[in-house]
């Protein structure tokens, strides 16, 4: 016999059609209050989860080679990491990835409309992840706020400039945030690339599969006096895509074609979907972890 | 900001309501097209209650001088305060009675003013114990009045100390406190929590005997005071009005003293009672849940203590001090912002759900007659204009309605409720038969003036209060209430509000309108 | 002739005890009463006449009898085997309707000359209860020597039957020994114009004492103590000013006599109040509601009780017991029951053979909504004819008259009524027939005062 599903007050209550409903009550998206999450409770939980559980799985499942922590050495907290994103392993992977002095202070800037929908959603990863909430599309002041605030709190923070998980397996063009809040903070960026994430999980893909998976880190860069925050977001563009073309290519070739201009734009090529995904499959991301180099 | 009170037609979407019952809850479905008039939210309290009511007494409205200039030296000043039954819930410390009086004593002493006497306006109603006092007056008014005698409570059956003013032009007998009367001044304090307080009926009901009473609250008046609430359209207030320009004519200065509560009636813990059902957030599923499911297993004794532990957050939200009329119109104003909600026309069937308290029942027993007055005088009254249920109507009252009563406070009500209302309740024949032998009944009297009863008319008065709801209604419907008890009073029981529908569908026809007041925290209905 | 027959049995009757204990009148399933087959009584002497019941009532004492709960008291002015029944209105040879007066005084016990209550009229109180011709009992229903009415035939002596006038009932006739001892009652009371008057109980006692009452005196309030809903019906219905509750008399006195209270004793109380429940806790309420040096009348059956005699002590209150009647009294009873329309007390009627639900119905009348359960002992036309046979020679002729019972063919044949013989020799010896004196001799010291 089926149970008659509890109703309220079980469940959240209905909404009367007639009453309209105030858009400023909103608690959860931008407007879900994350700062419980980095109290020293929280804090301590997130260390146990992030040490306990967390790196555990995360070398199980994506067997991370670090490369380039010594290009950022001599870097003092906080910094901001720009990252490629083509996977839920991403987050994890990075936050697992970075040294100690960074690691357990660092929030991870999510988006707003994704992770921060419902009150539970929002209050796990604040939790697990310190994420909190960012608008995807536009620079919502709230956020930025937020964002400047932790910077300069001695926080520091990821963000994920292409604004979303890869859909296909190119990269997305960059969003300004993480350039403005350089600018605007004056804190240096850390271009990170991620490199075979998305076959443990993609977008849209249903379970996890173990992968070997590759964390680069590249030379902190710093906005310039008075330089605008675009020209910085797309400093950072290529300064993932440089990182990435030293994973594919070898570190020497990508320095030349950097300092010719050419290095490949992870955006792909422009054209029908399936010239992108055909351009993909031709190995430009490879499939086995023979060729690496160079060699560790 | 505030949100003004609103009328919300039920549909599909529309959650199930909060019913008060008692000491419970209930959450019921209404019909879909019933029609809920929910209150406004508690308006904006002072910043600074203390220098509002200095800011009053300095400057008074009306033909009044500021009070500093009413207190000499070598005069004879009494303070009068309302008694237990305001506010309701009782307020947190400070009570707003507390911080007036200890203004005006802090100006009386500037002053020089050596003959002060507080006297609680009682009336007819119990006195307040020591706590009672303490709580509203503060311990430094109590400690500093208390063991010299000079902090009393109207004793309106000790024929020393009342004393006959003549009559008003239309013969009602004024009769108040000696004290207050052969006074240089009377400062009266009061909270108006609903517009029928305050006015002329503060001194001329508050400090007067039955003799003079009787003349306003009687059977003939309350079917004339539609409502009561309405001061213009009330004859209460038309004869308190008579008999307060007499007792001024009369020589006798009062300054009056009124003040407003917003309706931040229930403490945080309580905050789902207060919130409209669509917007109870987790906390308040679970709290309403925690509550109501716990209030269920809780033995009668036990809940009733935990609610008149309540004390209510609500704060001042005006004051007005200088002539009575003067005042009362600004409270009157005042009280109108915070409470009205405007509801366009009648209703067939109008629903309510009762909670612990009336203003007679404090730290006491909710007997079925206080459940009658509360839901057919209080919140039947509650309406400008036309009554919110037409003339015929019905009114579903929800509340458990025990037999039982206060044995100390209610006497005269448990022979009123097994004596009286075993024979008749008609208000008209009650009146006739009974009131008289009741008033003057030396037990009840020697209890009113010695114990903490109430008189022993007082039962006819609550019973006068339903006089009008009686005369309009074409039934009356208790929903989870003491069968016996509920038909004793001539009203119908029901055990759900679905068979209470159908019932009063007997009366009003099919497809009735239905609305529900969803009172407290308080709101007055304005039927257009 | 068929019979209730009450016999002496120790273990019957200890059983009966038991039995009763657990449930109201359980007695009647154990006890020592059965229906049997009985030889009609034989006539004791002169003056004595067959009377054959068409309604006998059942009272609250045969009920504590039935449970074996009735005081030891009664021991010796009872013999056993004996018919219960004392409520009786019943047929003559000659026809003629009569009630039974039960009470066995010196009249019927041919002691001549008449002890002294007697002689004053008094026979409720009469002082030779056990001697002369009949063995001991203190009224027919309690003496093996006269059968009772719960029976087919009973023996009464002249001076104990009343007639029944033409235009009564047989249901309003069975109320009037009932009336009589209600009347009675009021009588001792001693009631004075604008007394407050309580009566506690509302069985049939109880509203017939409100009836008398009412039709007797004239009281400023009377108060009704009642527990159901049909009793306090018929408490209004017959009288009562104010109907009360069992838990709410002593305020509603309070009310009425407008009196003081300490921790719930009243400093004041009622002038009169007559206990026709008998009970321990009745008692105690009586004594709780009656005003200092008022009266208390127990007209229920009491039993040993154990109840604080300390306010009557304090407040110099007079105790009278009320048991039963003067012959004259049946005079004021009968205009009583007429006057008060007392008929409609009968609330049911049993065939003998039904006894045993006969007596549930009466041990749960209030909460059943019933007053007075009676047996109906008249010759029906569709009963069985060996019942018919043992009624005798004269069945044929009543049977057909028998449901309304008034328009007795028989009555046109009145020539040598013994009830009437019967009427004049009982109001001879008193010569004061007045209610009015009666109540006076209620004031005096005789009436079982104690205080």
């Amino acid at each position: 016999m089926r149970r008659r599903p509890l109703g309220f007050p079980f469940t959240a209550p209905t909404w009367p059609r007639q009453v309209p409903r105030p858009p400023a009550e909103r608690r959860t998206g931008v407007d879900y209050d994350t700062a419980w999450a980095r109290r020293y409770p929280a804090r301590l939980a997130r260390a146990l989860i992030l040490d306990g559980v967390t790196r555990p799985v995360v070398r199980a499942l994506a067997a991370p080679e670090v490369e380039g922590l010594d290009r950022i050495e001599s870097l003092a907290a906080p910094a901001i990491f720009a990252v490629n994103h083509n996977s839920h392993v991403d987050t994890p992977l990075v936050m697992t990835s970075l040294p100690d002095r960074f690691r357990h202070r660092t929030a991870v800037a999510a988006g707003a409309d994704y992770f921060f929908d419902k009150r539970s959603k929002a209050a796990v990863w604040a939790l697990s992840i310190n994420a909190i909430p960012i608008e995807r599309v536009r620079v919502s002041p709230q956020s930025t706020r937020l964002a400047n605030a932790l910077l300069r709190d001695g926080w520091s923070l990821i963000i994920f400039p292409e604004g979303g998980r890869s859909p296909d397996g190119w990269g997305q063009a960059h969003r300004a945030g993480a350039g403005y809040l350089s600018v605007r903070t004056g804190m240096p960026v850390v271009p990170v690339h991620l490199e075979g994430t998305r076959r443990i999980s993609k977008k849209g893909a249903k379970g996890v599969r173990p992968s070997s998976t590759r964390v680069t880190f590249g030379h902190p860069l710093r906005p310039a006096e008075g330089e605008d925050a675009r020209t910085v977001a797309a400093r950072i563009e290529r300064a993932i895509a440089v990182l990435a073309d030293e994973q594919a290519h070898g570190w020497w070739a990508a320095r030349r074609r950097a300092a010719g201009d050419a290095t490949p734009a992870l955006t792909g090529p422009v054209g029908p979907s399936w010239r992108r995904t055909w351009a993909l499959g031709e190995g430009r991301r490879p499939t086995t972890t023979e060729r690496r180099w160079p060699p560790a | 900001m505030s949100r003004p009170g609103f009328v919300l037609d039920v549909d599909r979407s529309t959650p199930p309501m909060l019913f008060w019952h008692g000491e419970k809850f209930r959450l019921e479905r209404l019909p879909e097209g019933s029609r809920v008039v929910y209150p406004p939210e508690p308006v904006e309290a002072l910043a600074d209650p203390d220098a509002a009511i200095r800011h009053a007494l300095l400057n008074p409205v009306g033909d009044s001088a500021p009070l500093p200039a009413l207190l000499k030296a070598g005069m004879r000043l009494t303070i009068c305060f309302d008694d237990v039954s305001l506010p309701l819930p009782p307020m947190r410390r400070p009570d707003v009675r507390q911080r007036v009086i200890e203004a005006v004593l802090d100006l009386a002493a500037d002053a020089g003013v050596d003959d002060v006497v507080l006297i609680a306006a009682l009336a007819l109603h119990r006195r307040m114990t020591e706590a009672e006092l303490r709580h509203a007056l503060g311990d430094r008014v109590y400690d500093a009045f208390a063991p010299f005698g000079q902090l009393t409570q109207l004793d309106a059956e000790d024929p020393d100390a009342m004393l006959h003013l003549g009559t008003t032009d239309q013969g009602e007998d004024v009769e108040i406190s000696k004290r207050a009367a052969t006074s240089d001044l009377i400062v009266y304090v009061n909270i108006n929590l609903v517009a029928m307080d305050g006015g002329h009926k503060s001194v001329a009901t508050g400090l007067a005997s039955y003799r003079s009473l009787k003349h306003h609250h009687n059977v003939a008046t309350m079917l004339q005071s539609r409502s009561f609430m309405d001061q213009h359209r009330s004859e209460l207030h038309s004869s308190n009005w008579r008999m307060g320009r007499h007792i001024a004519a009369s020589g006798i200065k009062v300054f009056q003293i009124e003040t407003t509560l917003n309706t931040d009636t229930f403490p945080e813990h309580f905050a789902f009672l207060q919130r409209r059902e669509w917007e109870w957030g987790p906390k308040d599923r679970a709290t309403f849940l925690a509550v109501s499911r716990s209030l269920d297993r809780t033995p009668a004794r036990l809940a009733r203590s935990i609610f008149h532990g309540i004390r209510s957050p609500h704060q001042m939200a005006s004051v007005q001090a200088g002539e009575v009329e003067a005042v009362h119109a600004l409270t009157t104003e005042n009280l109108y912002r915070q409470q009205l909600v405007e509801v366009s026309g009648q209703t067939d069937v109008l629903t309510m759900g009762l909670p612990y308290i009336s203003p007679y029942n404090v730290n006491s027993i909710m007997n079925p007659i206080l459940v009658a007055c509360l839901g057919l005088g209080y919140f039947f009254n509650l309406y400008r204009g036309k009554p919110l249920v037409r003339e015929g109507g019905v009114l579903i009252l929800r509340h458990p309605t025990p037999w039982a009563f206060h044995p100390v406070h209610h006497p005269s009500y448990i022979d009123f409720f097994e004596e009286v209302l075993a024979e008749t309740t008609d208000p008209v024949k009650i009146e006739a038969d009974f009131e008289e032998r009741f008033a003057t009944d030396p037990w009840y009297i020697h209890l009113y003036r010695t114990s903490y009863a109430y008189h022993g008319v007082h039962p006819f008065y609550m019973w006068y209060w339903c006089a009008h709801a009686l005369s309009h209604l074409g039934g009356v419907i208790v929903v989870g209430g003491d069968v016996k008890a509920v038909r004793r009073m001539g009203f119908k029981p029901a055990s759900t509000l679905q068979d209470a529908l159908e019932m009063a569908s007997d009366v009003v026809g099919r497809d009735p309108s239905i609305t529900y007041l969803h009172a407290p925290p308080l709101l007055l209905a304005d039927v257009r | 002739m068929k019979a209730l027959v009450f016999e002496r049995s120790l273990p019957r009757f200890a059983a009966a005890r038991v039995a009763s204990a657990l449930t109201a009148g359980g007695g009647a399933r154990v006890g020592p009463l059965r229906l049997a087959d009985v030889e009609p009584p034989a006539l004791p002497g002169p003056g004595w006449h067959r009377l054959r019941p068409r309604l006998a009532g059942i009272c609250g004492s045969d009920l504590a009898t039935v449970d074996g709960q009735s005081s030891r008291w009664f021991e010796p002015v009872v013999s056993f085997p004996f018919v219960p029944g004392h409520e009786v209105v019943g047929d003559l040879d000659d026809g003629s309707r009569a009630v039974l007066e039960p009470v066995l005084a010196c009249a019927a016990r041919g002691i001549d000359p008449a002890c002294a209550a007697c002689a004053r009229g008094d026979t409720g109180s009469c002082e030779r209860i056990a001697f002369g011709c009949l063995q001991p009992g203190l009224q027919t229903g309690y003496c093996a020597d006269t059968g009772g009415g719960w029976s087919g035939g009973l023996v009464a002596h002249e001076s104990q039957l009343h007639p029944v006038p033409d235009g009564m009932s047989d249901q309003a006739a069975v109320m009037v020994e009932p009336a009589a001892c209600a009347v009675h009652a009021v009588q001792n009371a001693g009631i004075a114009d604008g007394d407050t008057v309580v009566v506690l109980g509302a069985g049939t006692l109880g509203l017939c004492a409100v009836a008398a009452v009412r039709h007797l005196a004239r009281p400023g309030a009377l108060i009704a103590g009642a527990k159901h809903p049909e009793q306090r019906r018929l408490a209004r219905a017959l009288g009562a000013g104010t109907v009360a509750a069992p838990s709410e008399v002593r305020r509603s006195v309070r009310r009425q006599t407008q009196s003081l209270a300490m921790d719930g004793q009243l400093t004041g109380g009622a002038d009169v109040v007559i206990d026709c429940v008998g009970s321990e806790s009745s008692l105690r309420e009586s004594l709780a509601v009656v005003r200092p040096r008022g009266a208390v009348v127990l007209v229920g059956m009491p039993g040993p009780v154990n109840v604080d005699l300390t306010p009557l002590w304090q407040r110099e209150v007079r105790l009278v017991g009320s048991y039963a009647y003067r012959h004259a009294t049946f005079a004021t009873a009968f205009e009583l029951v007429a006057a008060a329309g007392l008929e409609r007390l009968v609330s049911a009627l049993y065939p003998l053979e039904e006894w045993r639900d006969a007596i549930d119905h009466a041990v749960h009348a209030g909460p059943r909504g019933a007053v007075k359960i009676a047996f109906d002992l008249r010759p029906r036309p569709g009963a069985a004819s060996g019942r018919r046979a043992e009624l005798g020679p004269r069945s044929g002729e009543t049977a057909g008259t028998a449901p309304g019972g008034d328009g007795d063919p028989a009555s046109g044949r009145r020539a040598g009524l013994g009830p009437r013989s019967g009427e004049t020799a009982g109001t001879a010896p008193g010569g004061d027939g007045d209610p009015a004196s009666g109540r006076r001799a209620g004031l005096g010291p005789r009436s079982g005062e104690t205080a």
